[in-house]
């Protein structure tokens, strides 16, 4: 007997799940009691209890709720349809889980990797005219010849412009914390220890255990990750509406760790300035 | 001392059912949405590994065995 995912589609509620359970169990009991498939089943329903835990502690409303199958299996189809809801809900809830997958049914999810959200300066083609205007302007002290074209382009600014750009920047570039500038520079550098800014495609990717602290973790840093993209937004409007003062700016805090003064960063301040 | 032949030794050998067999066939009873306790994921857990041992003692056991050269019966088997 076969019991498809159309036919499953028929029935509803708890009898489609004792149905389903008990095709299970005859389905075990006619592998005559191989204890390979034993212990795999075993470690399959060990997998989906430690999920489900995640699922409960994670979003308990929707758990109490849920009518998801605990014994169809799902569009990941080595786990039921109420794990595949869990990865959902993490998914829509708490970071992309999903949305960078390979479209891949087979997909286990013991382990995954999360995908980077900065730039693979390494490897990956710069195009500046996709970049927001803070991180095209950040990019005179990593590929100074491309940034100084695109900049002299769109802004009509060119190094001379400006003064000297040392090699290394002043160390306490690293140490302000809360500086937009500081903040930018971490962000283009890789190391604002935070896993979906600092990670990159071309490094092996580290691989995340599946459970409620990693999720929880995980959720935090892509929260903290969104705020600072969002942080940087205003700076893209203050250098858009004065490149030459800005950028002059960047540059004392790169070569001397200067912070910029509040006129600089007040956006009606500046106005007035220019 | 006597050497046991390989059959001996596989007649002597403990005989249990395997444990992951006992287990999942309690998992397969219950309900999914009765969530296992962290002592039950413990000790189903404990019990994989015991599983996976004696799952590759037997394989190991079995390569052996048909390893053997083969070696002439006392008694001839009707027919032949």
């Amino acid at each position: 007997m076969c019991l498809g995912s159309e036919s499953a589609g028929l029935l509803t509620g708890q009898f489609r799940d004792r149905l389903l359970k008990s095709i299970e169990y005859l389905k075990f009991k006619a592998r005559n009691h191989n204890a390979v498939a034993a212990h795999d089943y075993v470690s399959s329903v060990i997998s989906e209890q430690e999920k489900y835990g995640v699922y409960r502690d994670l979003f308990p409303q929707e758990w109490a709720t849920s009518q998801a199958s605990f014994y169809q299996k799902g569009y990941y189809i080595k786990y039921s349809e109420r794990t595949n809801e869990l990865f959902h809900l993490i998914n829509n809830k708490c970071f992309p889980l999903l949305d960078y997958l390979a479209d891949d049914r087979e997909n286990e999810f013991e382990n995954f990797y999360i995908p980077p959200l900065n730039m693979d300066l390494c490897c990956e083609d710069i195009y500046f005219e996709n970049l927001n205007t803070s991180y095209a302007a950040g990019l005179i002290f990593y590929f100074p010849d491309d940034a100084w074209e695109y900049l002299n382009e769109r802004f009509r600014l060119s190094k001379r412009h400006f003064p000297k750009i040392n090699p290394d920047p002043h160390p306490g570039v690293w140490k302000e914390k809360g500086c937009i500038f500081g903040d930018l520079l971490r962000f283009i550098d890789h190391s604002t220890d935070n896993p979906w800014l600092d990670s990159i495609y071309c490094q092996m990717s580290d691989w995340y255990g599946f459970n409620l602290e990693t999720i929880q973790e995980l959720s935090r840093e892509y929260g903290a990750a969104c705020k600072l993209l969002e942080g940087l937004k205003p700076l893209d409007a203050l250098i858009e509406a004065h490149p030459k003062k800005m950028l002059s700016a960047l540059i004392d805090f790169w070569n001397n760790g200067n912070l910029p003064d509040e006129t600089t960063l007040s956006p009606t301040r500046t106005g007035r300035v220019s | 001392m006597i050497r046991e032949s390989p059959l001996e030794i596989l007649v002597k050998e403990k005989e249990q059912v395997n444990p992951a067999i006992l287990l999942a066939e309690e998992f397969l009873r219950r309900d999914a949405g009765d969530l296992l306790s962290a002592e039950d994921i413990s000790r189903a857990e404990d019990i994989l590994q015991s599983s996976s041992l004696e799952i590759k003692i037997l394989e190991g056991q079995l390569e052996n065995f048909a390893g053997l050269p083969a070696t002439p019966s006392l008694i001839i088997p009707v027919g032949f």
